[in-house]
């Protein structure tokens, strides 16, 4: 399988999947013109690449979202709703939702995801300045 | 026409609006404005959180106008994909510290009742009500006519810190025109 690799723009977030390392990044805005056209290849790397995944292989979503829209976040219940399906059949999938400290709406959004997940490991991770 | 660029640009400055914008929107206008929104927030020391609801409010609304204003640039029906539509967005101050994002624009006189009773059923919900209806329809499908999630207006009411105000102009007999105004407080 190949990697994923798409660069962000002033409205849609870099996403870094990396085939290899089993790290799967998404970083920036998100506010696309057609939020189901941007996400489409993003959610259907996801779908092949949960296929093909055995139950050994330990897996890393890292989230790191400054801001989204409504649509966007849509999509990501979308993608947590496919790790958690994933993780239901006994893969090793966790999500790191990072933020910044003072991005408060964005750890209020990271929250109110992680209370509608069962079983999928959502770390909420909030950092000071670098 | 009698235009006096000097009184225009007084008034604005008088009226403490951030940003104003009457005309045909782009996705790369949305973008453009978004920048120097935050820019302009930030520099006004409006605080995190009220600047993130301004801008989601500013984001969510500029792309209802991209997506459903009946109010095209020309006659593009063959390029759907890149078609302009219009409508108004202006932010401004209100009160105390506090801001307003009132955005318009013409809608099909027809489509009244349906828009109206979309807002009506979020404008008087509480916050905790919202949150519960927010994440219910996040996880179901949109409804038909939809372009985005259906997510757009429970967004905005939940960042609002006062019911959303709304009117419908009449134009003509096909045409009406909408407008919505959101206040978010310091």
């Amino acid at each position: 399988m190949n990697n994923l690799l798409i660069e962000k723009t002033q409205s849609t977030p870099t996403i870094q999947f990396d085939f290899l390392s089993n790290v799967l990044k998404i970083s920036g805005e998100s506010f696309p013109e057609n939020t189901a056209k941007f996400y489409s290849p993003v959610l259907e790397w996801l779908r092949e690449y949960i296929e093909q995944l055995d139950s050994a292989t330990e897996v890393t979503m890292e989230f790191n979202i400054i801001y989204f829209n409504s649509s966007t976040s849509k999509i990501f219940m979308t993608i947590f709703d496919m790790l958690e399906g994933a993780v239901e059949n006994g893969k090793k999938i966790c999500v790191n939702w990072r933020c910044d400290e003072k991005n408060e709406t964005a750890i209020e959004c990271g929250e109110e995801f992680k209370e509608d997940l069962d079983v999928l490991p959502f770390n909420l991770i909030i950092e000071g300045d670098q | 026409m009698n235009f006096d660029l000097y009184d225009f640009y007084e008034e604005v400055k008088t009226k403490r609006i951030l940003y104003f914008y009457c005309g045909p929107i782009a996705h790369s206008s949305i973008e453009a404005a978004s920048y120097t929104l935050r820019k302009h927030l930030q520099f006004e020391e409006a605080g995190n959180s009220t600047t993130q609801a301004v801008f989601s409010i500013f984001i969510e609304q500029a792309q209802n106008i991209l997506n459903y204003s009946a109010e095209k640039l020309g006659n593009q029906e063959d390029d759907q994909e890149n078609e302009l539509r219009i409508g108004v967005v202006v932010i401004g101050n209100e009160g105390d510290g506090g801001y307003f994002i009132y955005c318009g624009n013409r809608i099909h006189t027809k489509d009244i009742t349906q828009l109206e009773s979309k807002i009506e059923a979020v404008r008087n919900l509480s916050k905790e009500e919202l949150k519960a209806l927010y994440k219910e329809k996040r996880r179901k499908e949109p409804e038909p006519g939809s372009k985005g999630a259906g997510l757009g207006l429970i967004e905005i009411a939940r960042k609002s810190s006062r019911p959303l105000e709304y009117n419908f102009s009449p134009i003509n007999e096909s045409f009406s025109f909408f407008s919505i105004r959101v206040v978010v407080e310091r």
